[in-house]
């Protein structure tokens, strides 16, 4: 018993140990914006640790600095001044042993700022790496956010400059937040969901009609909408109920009632399988304070359903009264409903 | 003889803690022995500063075959590192280097301003400088580059080990730097934290107990007399304790002060200091021996008292008590890498000890080291305290009867 008792404390040191040590480095890099400066193709490679992504100074076309694990990464840095493609961030050099995670000593950290008036397209992989991405006041022509299993956030807390062709968010098993999309003015925004979580929160300055296009497989979409605005909803789902009372049905389409004669349009079109959608009217530009990484959204159980209501809870300062005044409150049908119909 | 089977746990404690992880750097080839000798200097910089700066001077080319970096693209910036740190050679006038398209130098590298120099330039060990016209990167190796206002550079710069300063942006390329490895201490797991742990309790409990047996064996009297000063005067002897543990301080003090004040005293203030330093340890480390003495004793007692046939002797009293003051270390021994109940058992083990050794140390005081008797509470000549005796008569003696009258008779 004890020859057992001693073995098995010995098999427990073996599965324990050896212990490699992380080795923490920092890295910086920076370029001045080129007199003929052509637009910036900006891939970001980051699989783990915490990033920040904003604007920067003017003359600085890209500012970086990482402090990484020297053992498993080492900086990813390559710039073509002629074509303007960049890829920054970390790679991986195949390091072994177990990794500790202590976040004091060993969080890896990375910062990236990019000059405002430079046009930039974007494509951010994140990886598992917890993200925020300030995006506000770049002149973003292309947007393409990718999220493995951690929580992001991609905020434009001002407008952009530029016309936006494009933002795709990726999400895996991750959250993935984009806050005042409607700063971004992309005319496109897609969204490919895993079985993770997004919300996309349309409020911010408005400058043309958007198109959402979700394609979700068994996550959550949630659409923050300013009151006011045009909303059509065409509907291709598997195993998800969508039904929308007041909204004019023709076919899979459901649109709101001024949606014709709307300032401001947002088509979506919703590709679904056992996936759930919410929706939430607030105020134009209301945003709540600290969304996205600290506020976690009212959660509903939505798996199979698709409902699209108001949620007074969710913004600040969102004012739901008149149901004449704006879309009108939906009901949860539940599975006998839909065998009824 | 102790069977085979005994020394199990003992060789695999061995083996735990000779096994137990150091973290190793393993990427070793990156830093070779003059970093790690300028590591000990920055850390001790009483040692001296490091050895004069280099001179500086041109590193002549590799044989074929030999080193070779090419500084043209600076996308891989800890490949280059490793390339050159492997480059170097000791004494460092030895080391050899091929630069694709430049040149390299040793040392402090500057560049005047009425100069313009075309092609790479990869500086070791030492600063570079510009002040003129660079047309070609720049790298550096554990120095830092510093472009100065009117300066311009055509191309990248990459400080391995440095700082890029360039206040006037005289760089129109890319500028990159990389801060020196910093190593950091991975935490161990917890086996090896509880083995560890474990082995130091272990050693403390083994140092106690053979200074336990010690005092047993020459100064028993002492002992058990400061013992039972616990046994029957534990609050008072606890409360010594700590008016004791606030009076040491002051009462050094005036000792010093009041030796230096007479002119013949004076000389006696170092062995006053030792002394008094020695008998406060000594205080403290045999009240707290006479604590567990008293906790033996009482456990052994209570034993003896259920019929168990056990030895009453001083040792095993020592031995039994320290065991249960070791015993409340061993929940921090075995939990105490948990977040919160880890921190828990070891201030309940911290405070059961201060507890003992503040009580100990009062007994001491109060009996003076075991001389004074009169606080023990013995009202019995020490020859009758036999061992019989105390584990057959109440502690608080044997109540008599009350005499008939005499008339009664």
């Amino acid at each position: 018993m004890r020859q057992v008792g001693c073995a098995l404390g010995l098999a427990a040191l073996v599965a324990a140990g050896p212990l490699g040590a992380q080795t923490m480095r920092t890295y910086g890099a920076s370029r001045p914006v080129a007199d003929a400066q052509p637009p910036l193709r900006t891939t970001l490679e980051f699989g783990a640790g915490r990033v920040v992504v904003r604007a920067g100074a003017d003359d600085a076309l890209y500012d970086v600095g990482l402090r990484y694990d020297a053992d498993r990464y080492t900086p990813l840095h390559r710039y073509d001044p002629r074509t303007g493609i960049l890829q920054l961030g970390l790679k991986t050099v195949g390091g072994t042993g177990l990794r500790v995670t202590s976040r004091g000593q060993l969080e890896q950290v990375a910062r990236f700022a990019f000059a405002p008036t430079v046009p930039i397209i974007l494509q951010a992989h994140l990886g598992a790496s917890e993200a925020v991405l300030d995006l506000g006041g770049l002149t973003l022509v292309e947007l393409v956010v990718r999220s493995g299993v951690t929580r992001g956030t991609v905020d434009f807390s001002s407008p952009t400059r530029g016309d936006c062709r494009e933002a795709l968010f990726s999400v895996g098993a991750a959250e993935l937040v984009a806050m005042r999309l409607a700063n971004a003015g992309c005319a496109e925004v897609r969204v490919e969901g895993g079985v993770g979580r997004a919300v996309l929160d349309f409020t911010g300055s408005w400058r043309r009609n958007t198109r959402l296009t979700a394609e979700l497989s068994m996550g959550t979409l949630t659409l923050r909408i300013p009151r006011g605005t045009g909303v059509r909803v065409t509907a291709d789902r598997f195993l998800t109920r969508f039904d929308l009372d007041d909204f004019a049905r023709t076919g899979n389409t459901w649109s709101t009632p001024d949606f014709a004669g709307a300032t401001r349009t947002l088509s979506v079109a919703l590709t679904t399988n056992v996936a759930g959608v919410e929706g939430e009217w607030g105020d134009r530009g209301a945003v709540a304070e600290g969304e996205g990484r600290t506020r976690k959204p009212a959660t509903r159980k939505t798996a199979g359903f698709v409902v699209f209501r108001p949620s007074p809870l969710a913004l600040r300062d969102v004012a739901i009264r008149s149901p004449a005044a704006s879309p009108p409150p939906l009901r949860r049908v539940r599975r006998s409903d839909r065998r009824s119909r | 003889m102790p069977r085979a089977g005994n020394r199990a746990p003992l060789l695999a404690l061995l083996a735990l803690i000779l096994v137990a992880p150091l973290p190793v750097r393993a990427d070793s080839a990156a830093i070779n022995t003059g970093e790690l000798t300028d590591r000990v200097r920055e850390l001790l910089p009483f040692l001296g500063s490091p050895s004069a700066p280099l001179l500086p001077q041109v590193v002549q080319a590799s044989a074929q075959g030999g080193p070779s970096v090419d500084p043209s693209r600076l996308d891989a910036p800890e490949r280059l590192e490793i390339e050159l740190r492997s480059a170097l050679r000791e004494p460092i006038g030895e080391t050899r280097l091929t630069v694709i398209d430049g040149i390299a130098r040793i040392g402090h590298y500057s560049l005047g301003s009425a100069e313009r120099h075309r092609g790479h330039v990869v500086v070791l060990k030492g600063d570079a400088e510009v002040h003129g016209q660079l047309e070609g990167n720049l790298v550096t190796l554990d120095g830092d580059i510093i472009i100065h206002p009117g300066a311009r550079v055509t191309g990248d710069v990459l400080a391995l080990g440095g700082k890029v300063r360039d206040p006037a942006g005289g760089i129109t390329g890319s500028r990159q730097e990389i801060a020196a490895f910093t190593p950091v201490r991975a935490p161990a797991p917890w086996p090896a934290v509880v083995a560890r742990r474990g082995a130091g309790l272990l050693g403390v409990f083994l140092t106690m107990l053979v200074l336990g047996f010690g005092m047993v064996t020459f100064g028993r009297p002492n002992l058990e007399i400061v013992s039972d000063t616990v046994t029957h005067s534990f609050g008072r002897s606890f409360l010594a304790g700590v008016i004791g543990q606030v009076l040491v301080l002051p009462t050094f003090g005036m000792l010093v002060v009041g030796l230096f004040l007479t002119v013949a005293g004076a000389l006696l203030i170092p062995f006053a200091v030792v002394v008094y330093a020695l008998l406060a340890i000594v205080a403290v480390l045999g009240g707290g021996l006479a604590v567990a003495h008293a906790m033996g004793e009482t456990i052994t007692r209570r034993r003896m008292a259920r019929g168990l046939a056990v030895s009453p002797n001083s040792y095993r009293y020592v031995l039994t008590g320290l065991v249960a003051i070791a015993a409340s270390w061993v929940a921090w021994v075995g939990f105490g890498w948990v977040p919160v109940a880890g921190t828990i058992a070891f201030l309940a083990a911290a405070l059961g000890t201060w507890c003992v050794a503040t009580a100990g140390f009062g007994a001491a005081l109060l009996s003076r080291g075991g001389i004074r008797e009169e606080f023990t509470g013995r009202l019995l000549p020490p020859a009758m305290m036999t061992d019989e005796y105390l584990w057959a008569t109440p502690q608080l003696g044997v109540p008599a009867v009350k005499r008939p009258p005499k008339d009664s008779a």
